[in-house]
């Protein structure tokens, strides 16, 4: 018996971070033009403007399509059409001082305007690229990221 | 760029997938929207590049070379590069800040001015967040400063939703006097920290 409960014990401390991880909305789409898709696990969202995005959504736009996000820390991205961006990383809440910002740029074209994780904690926010990451100081950046396939 | 920070870069680098063939990577260094020019550093396994001025360029192309020597971005190049990118970008934060008379949630008059105002932006803008954040002045217990602050929160969340505008894109946060526009010492009364901030996006 007490085997068991210290089985349960450890299965409940293996599958309890994922219950720590907030899921909570990390941003919304401002503006878009054309057509975008919202890939989160296994289900794929029509983007449209007022869409809440999570940590590890996957921001596809179609050809023509463009859209404009902002994360809750005015961190701004946009996104040309034929482009893919990954919110790979996102914690932002500065009342215990925890930071950090995450994103790929798979393919397309993108507008990047540094927030408030890039003025507090400038180390914890990068950006990648295929082959490359990108570390910020406070900035914006355009980074075109040529399909390969 | 610290030891720390490179451990971090090795790590995400091994993360990537490799890519089947060579890729070709343009990175471009802008101003910010105000004017201010940051700096970036592009690492690959072969090298690195900083860029810090205005249109400062550079490319990537393959896991193992270095990014190419910096250039600066010909403007011709940007627009027809990312013109769809950057016309969709979406409209910086509006910000209106509201006082208040001292231990109170009633307004000052100005503030009660400018509320038409302020409804009147929002209607015309529609934004996806309007964060709402209370705040007081130093002077009184941290008890009473966010209870107060969270009142003047509720009480400007009130009259929005009176006019129609939907709740739903409102986002409510109170700091007490932790978080003060104006610093000063403990205990000491500021007219211009007693405050509602309300940023539309």
């Amino acid at each position: 018996m007490k085997t068991v409960a210290c089985g349960l014990l450890l299965m409940l401390l293996a599958v309890s971070p994922s219950y720590a991880l907030p899921v909570d909305t990390i941003g919304h789409i401002h503006s878009m033009k054309g057509t975008a898709f919202v890939h989160r696990g296994s289900v794929t969202l029509p983007a449209t403007v007022g869409t809440a995005l999570n940590r590890g959504d996957l921001i596809r736009t179609g050809k023509p399509g463009a859209v404009g996000i902002v994360l809750t820390d005015d961190t701004t991205i946009s996104l040309g059409p034929n482009s893919e961006l990954a919110l790979s990383d996102y914690t932002f809440d500065p009342t215990v001082g925890k930071f950090s910002l995450v994103v790929r740029m798979v393919k397309g074209t993108f507008a990047y305007i540094s927030g408030l994780i890039g003025k507090l904690a400038p180390d914890t926010v990068h950006l990648a690229i295929p082959d490359a990451v990108i570390a910020l100081r406070g900035t914006k950046l355009l980074v075109d990221v040529q399909d390969p396939g | 760029m610290r030891y720390g920070s490179w451990v971090l870069t090795a790590m995400i680098l091994s993360l990537l997938v490799p890519a089947g063939c060579a890729s070709n990577n343009t990175v471009v260094l802008v101003p910010d929207p105000d004017g201010h020019v940051g700096k970036a550093e592009v690492a690959t396994s072969g090298g690195k590049r900083l860029l810090e001025r205005p249109n400062d360029m550079t490319r990537v192309s393959g896991p193992t070379a270095a990014p190419s020597p910096v250039t600066t971005a010909d403007p011709a190049f940007i627009t027809a590069t990312f013109a769809d990118a950057l016309s969709i970008e979406p409209l910086p934060a509006e910000k209106f800040i509201l006082y208040f008379h001292t231990g109170t949630t009633d307004m000052v008059q100005g503030s009660q001015d400018m509320v038409p105002k302020m409804i009147a932006a929002i209607q015309r803008r529609r934004p996806i967040t309007i964060a709402i954040s209370g705040h007081t002045d130093a002077s009184g217990s941290t008890l009473l400063n966010d209870r107060l602050s969270s009142e003047r929160a509720r009480f400007v969340m009130d009259l929005l939703v009176k006019s129609g505008i939907d709740p739903k894109r409102m986002t409510v946060s109170s700091h007490g006097k932790g978080n003060p526009l104006v610093p000063t010492p403990d205990g000491v009364a500021e007219p211009r920290n007693r405050r509602v901030e309300v940023v539309i996006r």
